[in-house]
């Protein structure tokens, strides 16, 4: 436990010492969340009977949340950690080689926390209002930042695969169509048949209704079990394969 | 690089296989890469604890590979070692308590200052608190770090990197102490102050096992050595006891690039002489006694009427002892395929 709490450490002072990381990763969310608001907000004004009286803001704003905290940051710290050497200094310190992993998803829930606050503070400055209150609003900033969590396993496994930084920078662009393929701009019953299969199949999507039924209708626990089962799952198959990886390391 | 093939571990070393005096031993050590590559083929070797053990050769010889199967960052494909008494592959955990590693790229975080780049790894090593403050800041002192112990590392030379490099392999005092190719890139200034470290370390009873592409290291620094060549040891012993086996002096003879081969010829009836190396500029003639052959080979060349350059008497160095192992000179003095040998 210690070894994680001392690698933790090191990783979190990473993403303050090293912004540049971090900033391009909040850019794109606030950017999406502006732009599709400007570009659909007449569409669907307030009245519109899935809004339960708000702005677009409320709707978009989860779809923002997890763009801002699924990154391949980890993964990029991690490749590049290996391309310098350093890596090799941890695996031949007397330490589990789980800690090295443990450690890079504890700057991430840690930065996942962040990111998704901000990111959630400027939702309610573009006029979106928590249903659930300040409660709700720690509910969806956990439920964002453990989604960073367990997608930045993807990121650690594909540094670890392959050892190439493109290759691990590329892995970000996984999450567009797992974003994409969701209710992003619509519920599930108003899109078009067959992108509401791959919606309903898509379990991102689950994480996308259980923050948006926060913002927009209430304590809905449901649906927040649901939400929190696909972040566990998904972080359970995806830092059980970087763990994996990282034991046969050079074995 | 990526490695292939299962660990057969067909060679097991027992306690009663070596002494137990013995800080490193490894006995038919292979490791054969992806592709079929033998990087290092069925090495033996016995490092002494107490002594600096060095581990010459070219680049791409297998040096950095024995290492890292030493460190137990990477499994032998067959054999197997001790090291600290504890088997590499069956111990790797307790190995890894027992030695220090500094490793041919440096491996440190840019991010991080050398004074919490010092704290975390003493903390890696179970040396946290109070400990862990007072500890990195005596390895600061030992290696002259203490102005820049506040710095990020990356605004640091690459001597001072080294340098915080090695103390980090020190935080736990480890029995044996592992440097691959501590010195290479370094002004020679910087050299020396590692090289001064390194005696320090041995001298608080550490065992060293150093890798070096540099004779003058191996020589200076080292108790005694093997060299390395093509994945195979191919000598070893105190660099005195190399040199002394080759029994022989080294004359070089400088002439005109044209008359290389003429000299060559001229000089095949000379008395003692063991082996001719054919050098762009001269020839290095290895006889049994180097100043009692030079009048010899001042006559002899007159005869043909050949313009004589400088001419100088060496003893044998480890180069010579590189020379004779491997068939060609390690640091460039003469490049593959430039040096031909004549006779034997």
């Amino acid at each position: 436990m210690t070894e994680v709490l001392l690698l933790g450490r090191r990783a979190t002072r990473e993403i303050v010492r090293y912004p540049e990381a971090t900033i391009p990763t909040l850019f794109i969310p606030l950017f999406f969340l502006i732009v599709n608001i400007g570009q659909v907000s007449k569409t669907f004004p307030s009245t519109t009977p899935f809004l339960n009286g708000q702005g677009y803001v409320a709707f978009q704003l989860p779809v923002s949340l997890m763009f801002a905290v699924a990154t391949a940051t980890s993964g990029l710290a991690l490749v590049t950690e290996i391309d310098l050497g350093y890596f090799d200094k941890l695996l031949v310190a007397p330490i589990h080689r789980s800690s090295i992993i443990f450690g890079r998803l504890t700057a991430d829930l840690v930065r996942g926390i962040a990111s998704s606050t901000l990111v959630l503070l400027v939702g309610i400055a573009l006029g979106a209002r928590i249903e659930t209150g300040v409660a709700g609003a720690i509910v969806i900033v956990m439920l964002a930042a453990g989604f960073g969590v367990a997608y930045a396993g993807f990121g650690l496994l594909v540094a670890l695969k392959t050892r190439n930084v493109q290759a691990t920078q590329s892995s970000f662009l996984l999450f567009f169509p797992l974003l994409f393929l969701t209710p992003n701009f619509v519920p599930f019953d108003r899109l078009s048949p067959l992108m509401e299969t791959l919606a309903r199949i898509n379990p991102v999507s689950y994480v996308i209704v259980g923050m948006r039924g926060l913002i927009i209708d209430g304590w809905n626990f449901g649906q927040i079990a649901v939400a929190v089962l696909v972040i566990v799952g998904l972080g359970a198959i995806l830092t059980g394969l970087s763990l994996r990886v990282i034991a046969t390391y050079d074995r | 690089m990526l490695e292939t093939g299962e660990h057969t571990h067909e060679t097991h070393i027992t306690t009663t296989d070596h002494n137990s005096d013995a800080a490193i031993a490894a006995r038919s050590l292979r490791r054969t890469f992806k592709g079929g590559i033998e990087a290092v083929r069925d090495i033996d070797l016995t490092v002494w604890s107490g002594e600096v053990f060095g581990f010459l050769g070219p680049n791409g010889a297998g040096k950095t590979t024995t290492v890292r199967m030493l460190c137990t960052l990477l499994p032998p494909t067959a054999g197997s070692a001790m090291v600290a008494g504890l088997d590499v592959v069956a111990d790797a955990a307790e190995v890894r308590r027992r030695i220090g590693v500094a490793l041919q790229e440096i491996g440190l975080d840019p991010v991080q200052t050398g004074r919490e780049l010092l704290e975390l790894q003493c903390g890696l090593y179970g040396v946290t608190g109070e400990r862990a403050r007072t500890r990195t800041q005596e390895l600061l002192e030992l290696v002259g770090l203490t102005e820049a112990a506040d710095r990020r590392t990356k605004t640091y030379s690459g001597g001072m990197k080294r340098r915080l490099d090695l103390a980090s392999a020190l935080v736990h005092a480890p029995e044996v102490l592992f440097l691959d190719e501590p010195t290479t890139g370094l002004d020679p200034a910087s050299r020396l102050t590692i090289w001064d470290e390194v005696r320090r370390i041995n001298a608080g009873g550490a065992t060293v096992f150093l890798t070096t592409q540099y004779l003058e290291e191996a020589d200076k620094l080292c108790d005694r050595l093997a060299i390395i060549d093509d994945g195979q040891i191919v000598a070893e012993g105190t660099p005195e006891q190399l040199k002394a086996e080759m029994g022989h002096d080294v004359v070089s003879v400088s002439v005109q690039a044209g008359d290389v081969a003429a000299t060559e010829a001229a000089l095949t009836g000379l008395t003692g002489l063991e082996r001719v190396v054919v050098e762009p500029d001269g020839l290095a003639l290895y006889v049994a006694d180097g100043p009692g052959s030079i009048a010899e080979i001042v006559r002899l060349l007159e005869r043909e009427q050949i313009g004589l350059g400088p001419i100088s008497v060496s003893r044998p160095s480890l180069d010579d002892v590189f020379l004779k192992a491997t068939g060609r000179r390690l640091e460039g003095q003469e490049q593959p395929g430039q040096a031909t040998e004549v006779s034997q």
